[in-house]
């Protein structure tokens, strides 16, 4: 009986330790419950709002860009875009092979897309700007893939895309994951931040298959604000019309005031593929050209301005009355100096002449001997005056500032001395003087507007309302005179002599220094990199000047024969249609 | 002596059980309705087969008890060779061969094992004396009978009910005095023969496993019901998302929401307090059957409640284990909230025994 009675209280006691091993287990239970519901809550609930929620961005329409005459040059199209959510690699195949069907995708195409899934980028673009066909198939079929929509996004198009290539210039994505547009270079890129707007979004509830269930949140998009320019798309297009025959140049139409009226650099490259990303083809065509399409050549080159720079020695020379209006020196087509003869460029000399005549038929010899005279610091001076060596600060990226010489400036590069034949060389334009097609056009208008404040600008509202400067009006007139002289009996006498007056002067920068028995060669002889570049900077009609313009021509020839007709056409183009209304 | 409704739902020491499971069944019914997002055909069937089920507990308690002891080795039999009729010409569910197609209901015969083996468990050591009780050899028979069904489940496969059906027969002969030592000693050898029984299992099962043992292997693929349901549950919070507000759920995050992973469904929806609300009720209504176990006067019965708080205990943990990351994913449903007939049936009839046993100690037959 005792026995029994212990094996009894076994029973109990092992029931009991059944039980208490059951309150156990179920207090781990809980334990653990409350891990999950109340000590890492928040980690989970991220988690599930992960899961659940889908941020998609909505973009704003980018600012148009319009010409002075009205017409759009930037506007936004509105385009269907095909794109892929991140899934695993079996989805992937099944979507591919689905949108094969209705879409041409090749075998390099899907492997970019391939691996872009594989770096886990949550929005793939499947294909962009779906043709009206493909959009049609696509949308009707789309139930049939697993996150895959169409997004209708606007992009860029540009209505002349050569003519204005180098002032708009484009734009691109911001980043492979978001498609908002951004701009890369010119106005564009200049003015992004008025252009670009404001970036919205869209907050979707989503179910485990990836379908939308309900708008959770929606913020606006702000769409960006609209520029115009004071160019004229008519005239911009007629400019390099004329210019796209000459390869590479560069022209610059300004009015008294300082609004640009065409900024045209040729040769120009297609905007509207550049910012839907080139064809390899097109961008190896791009990079490699000797002519070099995406270089500007009005404000981001320099080139040595050549004769074009003596308007300024001699109003320096002038200034400082080294020279007076009649005062004649004597060419004899070439200066001697420390044992070394500098050409002019008529080698039979032009005889004894005054400043006027020596402007007009760019006499370099007359030039050679004031330069001296002035010495690098005054020439210096001056020429920063009229806007040389720095920016003009009109309204355009990667403007270059040029170059001005002087002693300091040669003892830091070189650690040399200033010799005074490079004096001699920088008073015609030459040697280190470095200057851009604005900053020539510029320095004209200062001369004609009166206004050493004078500036160029892009924005057709933008007022100039710095204060007026004006110049030594006796030096002042002799220039002036002696520019319209040029045109008259003067070098550029054979293409711009007209009805309502013009009055200008022609350049033409040697790239290199002359091998025996090249001078005075014919231009078309020489290899064309090795021709020198043909300037001419002009402002008509005579009695109240309104334009200005300034034409280059890359290695073009001589700029009297080259680039003053060009300019002419110009101002025909512009005072003859004026007239006319 | 004649039985009827009035004399069971008047005993006092009833009412408790009714109570817990009137708000177990609530908690069904919101658990469905939640899970289908309403008033859904599926729910009235799931609220259709809760009445049958009633019916079958209410049967089952006025049977006399002393028929199931009767009938205990019988119903084993059947059940057994339903289990090789499954074998032999089952339908193939899911991957795994459970069911029996009967044209009108597919019936999961190791759903009835569960209860024949109780039963069968029961009437075996109620019938050994307390001198043969302590010895071992005549603990041997409990083994085999519990194994035989055992193995032909794991072939089916179904690794959940096997490890279900040996909990309850390794605790019944714990309780009925299995000797200490070799009760140890098995424990170990088992544990030791773990590693050789990993090569049968299948691909599937060993993916289950591992990924318990590490929930991030794979996020998407396996792990992926597991990590959803913990993003559920902890996602709920101490009060949850609200009914009909659960985004895992009704988004359709979350797999078997309405069967196996019920108490997530439920758990993100009501929270913290849900969940324990549900544990706590299940923690009755167990207790509530070892305590009708200990005051019952029968043998028989003893043993049955007991075996049938097993059944239970297992049931619920292994079920909540699993959905909170804790146990591997083995298919058991949670008792009287997942969605499916059987397992239903399985917990209304043992509702109804624990009655039986209840009344046989008030009235003598």
């Amino acid at each position: 009986m005792l026995r029994d009675d212990n094996f009894h209280k076994e029973l109990i006691f092992r029931s009991k330790v059944v039980s208490i091993i059951i309150l156990l287990l179920c207090l781990i239970l809980i334990a653990n419950l409350y891990l999950l519901q109340i000590r890492y809550s928040k980690k989970y609930q991220l988690m599930s709002d992960k899961n659940r929620i889908k941020v998609l961005p909505l973009l704003p329409k980018r600012g148009r860009i319009f010409s002075a005459d009205g017409i759009i040059l930037a506007n936004n199209e509105y385009t269907h875009r095909l794109i892929m959510d991140y899934c695993s690699k079996k989805t992937f195949q099944k979507n591919i092979d689905e949108l094969k069907k209705y879409l041409y995708l090749s075998e390099t195409d899907i492997e970019n897309l391939e691996n872009q899934r594989r770096k886990r980028i949550a929005n793939i673009t499947v294909k962009d700007k779906l043709s009206r066909d493909e959009y049609v198939k696509v949308a009707m079929n789309l139930f049939k893939c697993n996150g895959v929509y169409i997004s209708n996004i606007y992009s860029r198009n540009y209505t002349m895309p050569y003519e204005f290539s180098h002032l708009l210039g484009y734009v691109s994505k911001q980043s492979k994951e978001i498609q908002f547009l951004t701009g890369r270079t010119g106005i564009e890129l200049l003015f992004n931040e008025e252009l670009k707007g404001k970036i919205g979004n869209i907050q979707h509830e989503i179910n485990s298959i990836g379908n939308k269930v309900r708008i959770i949140e929606k913020e606006e998009p702000v769409n960006g604000k609209d520029i115009v320019l004071s160019t004229h798309a008519e005239l911009q297009k007629y400019i390099y019309d004329l210019l796209a025959p000459y390869k590479v140049g560069a022209c610059c139409v300004l009015d008294i005031t300082g609004k640009v009226l065409a900024l045209v650099s040729v040769p120009g490259y297609n905007i509207n593929n550049m910012s839907n990303g080139p064809s390899p083809s097109e961008w190896k065509e791009w990079t490699t050209s000797i002519y070099k399409p995406l270089l500007d050549r009005y404000s981001s080159s320099t080139y040595p301005p050549g004769s074009v720079f003596k308007i300024i020695v001699a109003y320096a020379a002038l200034k400082e009355k080294l020279i007076s209006k009649e005062e004649k020196l004597l060419c004899l087509g070439g200066i001697k100096h420390d044992n070394h003869v500098f050409h002019c460029w008529n080698r039979n000399g032009h005889g004894w002449i005054n400043i006027t005549e020596a402007l007009s038929k760019s006499c370099d010899c007359f030039f050679f001997e004031l330069a001296k005279k002035l010495g690098i610091e005054r020439l210096n001076k001056y020429a920063k005056e009229f806007g040389f060596g720095k920016k003009t600060g009109i309204e355009l990226p990667n403007e270059k500032s040029g170059l001005i010489p002087s002693r300091e400036w040669k003892f830091l590069k070189y650690g040399t001395n200033w010799y005074a034949y490079e004096t001699m060389l920088a008073g015609i334009g030459q040697g280190s003087v470095l200057s851009t097609l604005i900053q020539t056009a510029t320095m004209l208008g200062k001369i004609y507007s009166d206004n050493i404040n004078y500036r160029p600008t892009i924005l057709n509202n933008n007022i100039n309302n710095n204060e007026v400067v004006h110049l030594n009006k006796y030096c002042l007139d002799i220039v002036k005179a002696s520019l319209k002289q040029v045109c008259w009996t003067g070098t550029a006498s054979g293409s711009c002599r007209t009805n309502y007056g013009i009055a200008g002067k022609t350049g033409s920068s040697q790239v290199r220094s002359l091998k025996s028995g090249e001078a005075g060669m014919n231009q078309k002889l020489l290899e064309w990199k090795h021709r020198d570049h043909a300037f001419f900077v002009g402002a008509a009609p005579l009695d109240s000047p309104q334009y200005i313009v300034a034409v280059l021509i890359e290695h073009g020839g001589g700029g009297a024969r080259v680039a003053a007709p060009i300019a002419r056409k110009i101002f025909d183009k512009l005072i003859l249609k004026n007239n006319e209304n | 002596m004649k039985i009827n409704i009035k004399n069971i739902i008047f005993i006092n020491e009833s009412k408790i059980l009714f109570i817990l499971i009137a708000l177990l069944l609530i908690f069904s019914i919101l658990g469905q309705v939640i899970a289908f997002g309403g008033n859904d055909i599926s729910v009235q069937k799931h609220i259709a087969k809760i009445f049958f089920g009633i019916i079958v507990a209410y049967a089952v308690a006025i049977t006399n008890l002393k028929f199931w002891e009767n009938v205990s080795y019988i119903f084993y039999l059947i059940s057994f060779f339903c289990l090789l009729l499954v074998e032999i010409l089952g339908v193939i569910k899911l991957g795994a061969q459970r069911w029996i197609d009967l044209y009108i209901i597919t019936l999961q015969p190791s759903e009835f094992m569960k209860i024949a083996l109780i039963l069968a468990l029961s009437r075996y050591y109620s019938s050994l004396s307390i001198f043969e009780l302590k010895q071992l050899k005549f603990h041997l028979f409990p083994l085999f009978i519990t194994f035989l069904p055992v193995l032909l489940i794991l072939k089916q496969p179904d690794l959940g009910t096997a490890v279900l059906l040996m909990g309850i027969g390794v605790g019944m002969s714990f309780l009925a005095g299995f000797p200490f030592k070799p009760f140890c000693y098995t424990v170990i050898a088992f544990f030791c023969l773990c590693p050789i029984g990993w090569r049968f299992l299948h691909d599937y099962q060993k993916n289950r496993i591992l990924d318990f043992l590490d929930p991030e292997r794979d996020p998407l693929g396996t792990g992926y019901h597991v990590l959803q349901s913990k993003i559920a549950i902890g996602s709920g919070h101490i009060f949850g998302k609200g009914i009909f507000h659960g985004t895992q759920g009704g988004l359709n995050f979350l797999p078997e929401k309405h069967t196996d992973f019920i108490f997530t469904t439920i758990s993100e929806e009501m929270g913290f307090v849900g969940s324990i609300l549900i544990i706590m009720i299940f923690i009755g209504i167990i207790f509530y059957f070892f305590h009708v176990g200990s005051e019952s006067k029968s043998k028989f019965a003893r043993h049955m409640c007991k075996g049938l708080a097993l059944l239970l205990f297992i049931h619920v943990f292994v079920n909540i284990g699993m959905v909170i990351g804790m146990l591997p994913v083995v298919g058991i449903p949670l008792p009287f909230l997942s969605y499916g007939g059987s397992s239903l049936l399985t917990f209304m009839f043992s509702i109804g025994l624990i009655l039986s046993a209840l009344l046989r100690n008030y009235y003598k037959y």
